[in-house]
């Protein structure tokens, strides 16, 4: 059994209601992470939004991102729970949107350029390089990114994230048109930049429930409810709690198959 | 066969030397049809061939041709720089109402404005100039904007979780984000700007010019000269689309790997 505590709130939604003219999209959302920490580890948060397709997601991924203001509620961050404002998470959308007229190492380097920490390029070079060889990206630095498949898109797409320095990172569909392969190496690249620093978020925005649930440790469903306008969060799943999280074999683990089918019941 | 079919397939991708195979021969065909065609008013290929070679020979040749040259450099110099700025500036709020009122002139005609621009410059040069600029200038900002305007928002998203602000992100997306298809735009105007050098040149003929070549010929009927002139026209035309499509394809080489050939 992993020994894990929890501290101080990193990311708190609060009463986020969203509403385009008389639709409402999004009702009531409230959910919070909290700091885990673990002994030996620098454990990150790993969080699953579920939902099915158009449920409102990707509108909640935005409000998340300070993208979009929610019609009311607010979102806080960090230790000292201010608002959320653009910028202070880093985002990876479904189609890994990249600078097409930089090389990888460019965009990269863009990554580092905007970070709070400033340095030499001496020092970005060598961070990049390290970057690069930890995620196989070292042979397609001098590419452009049309020239890499989606998956190595994605890991660019991530990876600049990271080294802008965002702790925060929402990831929208990141195992969307993966063959079996990429998924695992995509899991494992989530799971690295997860345990790179103690605060790293992760919030992965997917439909694709197993492999979401398999590297995360909370699980939040979003669904409607009957007879009520808009989608909103019906239930949140503490895998820590539940011994589920941080397992690497976990999907042969039968709680674990029965919570994916409790899980599937929900949406 | 194979062959014959794939070139009547929609969407099909041929090789670059059955491309080159296939222009031609068809331009091979044309000629043909033309010089069996023509022989009434329209002068035939051979003809045209050798009046070709009288206005090539000519004394003042090089000189009517440096001067459409130099005009259409200046003119397209002048006119990217300010389209360029119109441009740019326009996603900046406060100025774009303006770049939206030169996007509209496209709807003024220059005939009306000669007179206008007359009375403005000083000389025939600095009025060529002037129309061939305001001819360039609204079609240019309206390419430009156009391109600008379809920047997928996610661009700009991602520019703000990189934590760039507004200046950051619009020198990023917009400006070196867009430089090839800036120089895109450029390609294809300088292309107007080549087709308008012969109805401004005939405003000033002191200068001289192809276009003041080609006025001269129709005054005098000399169909041949007028046909003449307007295959070097053309051959002008096609020799600077090639370049400038080379030079962009080397300056921008990611260009290259999202098209289907």
């Amino acid at each position: 059994m992993n020994t894990y505590t929890k501290h101080k709130v990193l990311l708190k939604a609060e009463d986020v209601n969203l509403q385009y003219g008389d639709k409402q999209i999004l009702r009531d959302i409230n959910f919070s992470i909290q700091d885990i920490h673990r002994e030996g580890v620098a454990q990150g948060q790993v969080v699953s939004l579920i939902g099915r397709s158009g449920i409102g997601k990707t509108q909640l991924f935005r409000i998340l991102a300070g993208l979009i203001k929610p019609t009311s509620g607010v979102v806080h961050i960090e230790e000292d729970q201010h608002p959320v404002q653009a910028g202070e998470m880093g985002i990876v959308p479904q189609h890994y949107v990249l600078f097409n007229h930089r090389t990888i190492y460019q965009n990269l380097k863009i990554g580092l350029d905007n970070a709070a920490v400033k340095l030499s390029d001496a020092e970005k070079q060598q961070i990049i390089k390290d970057y690069a060889d930890t995620f196989e990206l070292t042979e397609h630095l001098k590419k452009y990114p049309a020239q890499l498949s989606g998956g190595q898109r994605q890991r660019v797409s991530i990876i600049q994230q990271v080294l802008t320095g965002n702790k925060f990172i929402l990831l929208d569909e990141p195992f969307s048109g993966l063959d079996i392969l990429m998924v695992d190496k995509v899991i494992n690249l989530l799971l690295k930049v997860s345990t790179l620093h103690e605060q790293n978020t992760l919030v992965i925005v997917s439909h694709d429930i197993e492999n979401a649930a398999a590297i995360s440790d909370t699980i939040w469903i979003l669904s409607t409810e009957e007879g009520k306008p808009g989608a909103t969060i019906v239930k949140e799943y503490d895998l820590c709690q539940m011994g589920l999280a941080w397992m690497p074999d976990i999907r042969s683990n039968p709680a674990f198959v029965s919570l994916i089918k409790e899980v599937k019941s929900k949406l | 066969m194979k062959f014959i079919k794939s070139i009547f397939e929609p969407l099909r991708i041929i090789s670059k030397r059955n491309m080159v195979l296939l222009m031609a021969v068809e331009m091979v065909l044309a000629l043909i049809a033309w010089q069996l065609s023509g022989g009434g008013l329209i002068p035939t290929p051979t003809k045209v061939l050798q009046a070709l070679g009288t206005i090539v020979s000519s004394r003042d040749f090089v000189d009517n041709l440096f001067a459409s040259l130099s005009l259409t450099i200046k003119g397209m110099v002048i006119s990217i720089v300010i389209a360029l700025l119109i441009s740019y500036l326009a996603m900046i709020p406060v100025f774009y109402p303006v770049a939206r009122f030169v996007v509209k002139c496209r709807y003024l005609t220059l005939t009306g404005l000669i007179f206008l621009f007359t009375l403005w410059t000083q000389n025939g040069h600095q009025l060529k100039i002037s129309l061939l600029i305001f001819g360039i200038v609204p079609f240019f900002v309206t390419s430009l904007l156009s391109v600008f305007e379809g920047i997928n928002v996610q661009e700009f998203e991602l520019c703000t979780t990189l934590r760039m602000n507004s200046w950051k992100t619009w020198l990023e997306v917009v400006v070196r984000g867009r430089l090839d298809q800036v120089f895109e735009v450029m390609r294809q105007n300088f292309a107007i700007a080549w087709l308008m050098i012969t109805s401004v040149e005939g405003l000033s003929m002191s200068e001289g010019g192809l276009g003041v070549m080609l006025i001269k010929a129709n005054k005098y009927v000399q169909l041949e000269t007028v046909f003449g002139t307007l295959v070097i026209i053309f051959i002008l035309g096609v020799l600077f689309d090639y370049v400038l499509g080379q030079m962009r394809h080397w300056l921008f080489p990611y260009t290259q790997l999202q098209t289907r050939r």
